[in-house]
């Protein structure tokens, strides 16, 4: 009985280590090379596109099949779930309360943002004219105030605000001597809400467009601007038609997450309802989609709605930013 | 070589099936075990500290010893947030606690969701009629009872006798007394505190203005079997909000944007007279002329016998009674804090649950639950709250007090603030017949 000589054993010895199962390479060895290198890059793209299929594309896809049903607590303990086509978009839409929280969601958004940017932008323009020192300063009070938590800095606003013990009416009553203003409810009217809920928003969020317009006004070309100033340009003219410009694209980004960001405001609007203003009077999409979290359907309902909100508003950049990136 | 890769091969395949295998076993196993009484880890979720840690190993230990090989562990949930997660955590086999305590008026939304098993054939046996029958019904869906009483805490009115003194006035006998009461010491202001109230009563806080809807025979809102109504405009429940504007106009100054959280603050500030909570804010009670200084974390001897003189120092400076009702001699009817204890539906230890269960209503229990200045799910067992003025009072309290409404999705009221709206639009002048009118819209909207 001599042993059979083993097809795999014919080659050469140095390929004996590769497993049994790996012998067809041989065969297709050259075939697959390209698949391989054609495949690579997609690989490299899973690591990426898994987390956002489950963190982002499943809630989002189980958000818009909810908004089509009837879902509360009682389907979450195993009733089935019906169908309800449109209707939780109608009832949600043909409530005038629910255009009301649009609308100040909207106006909110657009003020705060505005707001935000021009601040922003401002101090920018300030941290690249002023000396070294003071340019540090400002960049370390930016980077705490963008750092600090925003649990921590609700409360100490809070307390600042608060109608009894706060530090504003105790300056207002005391150094200031506005009598009126010993005990003074900050929150209770909505227009003072949204003012105080604008002065935190703003306040943490002009940071970023600092930093980020301070960068872009760096890679402004030192020589435009001398030529400019040589031309007889104004520092207001040199700003205002060649820095800017110069760094629309970046305007541009900023301006959109500012509102993408200032739409969807939640902590900050949830924290100051909790600490006494009227609920009902102060919600914004944010805070009114969490007061329906109870009716999953709703909610899912409402947050849709929110989400064609946002990309109606956000379009025409999203659509001039593609552009300039073309160009 | 090769033979032996193949056979390590297949080893490993064997394996990966065996351990499915096993997987598949165990699960199938706790689906048979659901009804069986089995030995296992039964997991119990307490909320806050309300529950002393002396209580909990008793749980434990009894457990322990009465049903040998299975364990019991005590999980303490915070109360805020704790609808969401029971929201989450009820409707999984794998993470549901085996029972749960839960606020009473949260009740509502899970037992109409079917997330508690039925418990009505156990009823008797934990107590019956004895239980605190609101609480029951709180737990209740069409006769099928599927949480009952664990505890429940009535609010009682702190003083502070020297205010009291200062302005020549006594503890009030009657509700409308205790408006009068409140204007004097609001004027008299013995300390002469810009921000000084004869009353704290501040703008959101429904938990305490209720008493006076409920005192005039009002209610928050009625139901027909089939329709919720907001019942804030009625009559009865208008003149309740009358004399609650009447307070907020002349005898507080406390800011209509705070609610009823920590009213000590401003009480151990020296700036009121008078405020309501529940009767274990004795212990929040810090006067600053009582305070001994002594460090939270000192533990010696020296430092406890200083704590008892500071806690002796500040409870005879300050009094409590029950807030009186109509009548002299009857306590009104305020509203009962508390909570219930259910069994997830999902839980696969329902036997052990139901132990646990016969434990906690065992007459030691209960007893130890009133020694420890609770209202006892069970009421007989009240009598052993003691003797002192804070468990009178919190006795007085409790004869009439009177839950909101047990309505499904009673918890959504709460989550829209309905009621904290409404409440600080009747602090801050608004006409109560036209804000009533409203927020009964809304009731009724949010109710059905």
């Amino acid at each position: 009985m001599s042993a059979p000589p083993l097809p795999s054993a014919a080659p050469a010895p140095p390929r004996a280590p590769t497993p049994p199962s790996s012998r067809p390479t041989d065969v297709l060895r050259p075939r697959r090379r390209p698949l391989r290198t054609r495949l690579w890059p997609y690989l490299l793209l899973v690591p990426a596109l898994v987390p956002l299929g489950v963190g982002l594309g499943y809630p989002l896809a189980r958000q818009f099949v909810l908004s089509f049903q009837e879902y509360g607590l009682a389907q979450q303990f195993g009733r089935p779930a019906e169908w309800v086509g449109l209707d939780n978009y109608v009832s949600l839409l043909s409530d005038s309360y629910v255009w009301g929280v649009i609308a100040r969601s909207i106006a909110f958004c657009l003020v705060n943002a505005a707001l935000t940017m021009a601040i922003g932008i401002a101090l920018a323009v300030l941290m690249s004219k002023v000396g070294r020192a003071a340019r540090i300063t400002l960049q370390v009070g930016m980077l705490l105030a963008w750092g600090t938590p925003v649990l921590a800095t609700m409360t100490v606003w809070q307390w600042l605000f608060d109608s009894q013990y706060g530090v504003v009416n105790w300056l207002l009553a005391g150094p200031l001597g506005m009598e009126g203003q010993r005990g003074h409810s900050w929150l209770i009217e909505p227009l003072s809400f949204y003012g105080v809920a604008t002065v935190i928003v703003v306040w943490m969020s002009v940071p970023f467009v600092v930093f980020t317009v301070y960068a872009g006004l760096l890679q402004v070309p030192e020589e435009c601007m001398e030529a400019a100033q040589l031309d007889g340009a104004t520092s207001w003219q040199r700003l205002w038609r060649l820095a800017l410009p110069m760094i629309r694209p970046v305007l541009f980004v900023v301006a959109l997450l500012q509102v993408i960001w200032d739409l969807r405001v939640f902590t900050q609007i949830h924290v100051l309802q909790r600490a006494g203003a009227p609920t009902r009077e102060t919600h914004l999409l944010g805070t009114y989609i969490y007061s329906l979290s109870k009716e999953f359907s709703m909610a899912g309902a409402m947050a849709t709605i929110m989400l064609a909100i946002t990309l109606a508003l956000t379009a025409t950049y999203i659509r001039r930013m593609l552009r300039e990136e073309d160009a | 070589m090769k033979r032996v890769r193949t056979t390590g091969l297949a080893a490993l395949a064997v394996g990966m099936l065996t351990l499915a295998a096993c997987g598949g076993g165990e699960s199938a196993e706790a689906d048979g075990g659901s009804g069986g009484s089995d030995t296992g880890e039964l997991r119990l979720w307490l909320n806050g500290t309300d529950t002393p840690q002396e209580l909990r190993d008793h749980l434990v230990e009894t457990f322990e010893a009465d049903n040998p090989g299975s364990t019991l562990v005590i999980e303490e949930q915070d109360w805020s947030g704790l609808v969401p997660r029971l929201q989450t955590a009820l409707s999984s086999e794998d993470q549901t606690p085996d029972l749960v305590e839960i606020g009473n008026t949260q009740s509502p939304t899970f037992t109409y969701a079917g997330a508690f098993s039925d418990l009505t054939d156990m009823v008797d046996e934990l107590g019956g009629d004895d239980l605190l029958q609101g609480f029951v019904e709180a737990g209740t869906v069409d006769d099928t009872v599927y949480a009952v009483p664990y505890y429940s805490g009535a609010r009682a009115v702190f003083y502070d006798k020297r205010a009291f003194a200062a302005a020549g006035v006594e503890v009030p006998t009657t509700l409308a007394e205790f408006t009068e009461v409140a204007t004097t010491l609001q004027q008299a202001d013995p300390g002469g505190k810009p921000n000084w109230s004869g009353f704290w009563f501040p703008g959101q806080d429904w938990y305490n203005g209720v008493a006076w809807i409920n005192a005039h025979g009002g209610e928050i809102a009625v139901s027909d079997g089939e329709e919720w109504t907001g019942a804030l405009s009625s009559p009865e429940s208008q003149e309740g909000l009358a004399e609650v504007a009447d307070l907020f106009s002349t005898a507080t100054s406390a800011p209509r944007d705070a609610d009823s959280e920590e009213p000590w603050v401003p009480f151990n500030n020296g700036e009121v007279a008078m405020f309501s909570a529940p009767t274990w804010a004795r212990w929040s009670i810090d006067l600053p002329e009582c305070n001994k200084g002594v460090a939270a974390d000192d533990e010696s001897a020296a430092a406890t016998a200083l704590l008892a003189e500071q806690q002796a120092c500040n409870e005879a400076a300050t009094g409590v009674f029950a807030l009186p009702g109509m009548e002299a001699g009857s306590p009104a009817p305020v509203f009962a804090g508390g909570s219930n204890l259910a069994i997830p539906a999902k839980s696969g230890n329902q036997e052990l649950a139901r132990d646990l269960l016969r434990i906690i209503f065992s007459d030691e229990y209960q007893g130890m639950l009133a020694t420890n200045g609770l209202i006892p799910g069970n009421s007989q067992f009240a009598d052993q709250l003691g003797d002192d003025v804070y468990a009178q009072a919190a006795r007085d309290a409790a004869v009439d007090a009177k839950l909101t409404p047990a309505a499904e999705k009673w918890a959504d009221v709460e989550g829209a603030r309905i009621l904290e709206d409404f409440f600080q639009q009747i602090a801050s002048g608004a006409d109560p017949a036209e804000a009533a009118a409203e927020a009964d819209e809304l009731l009724a909207e949010t109710l059905n």
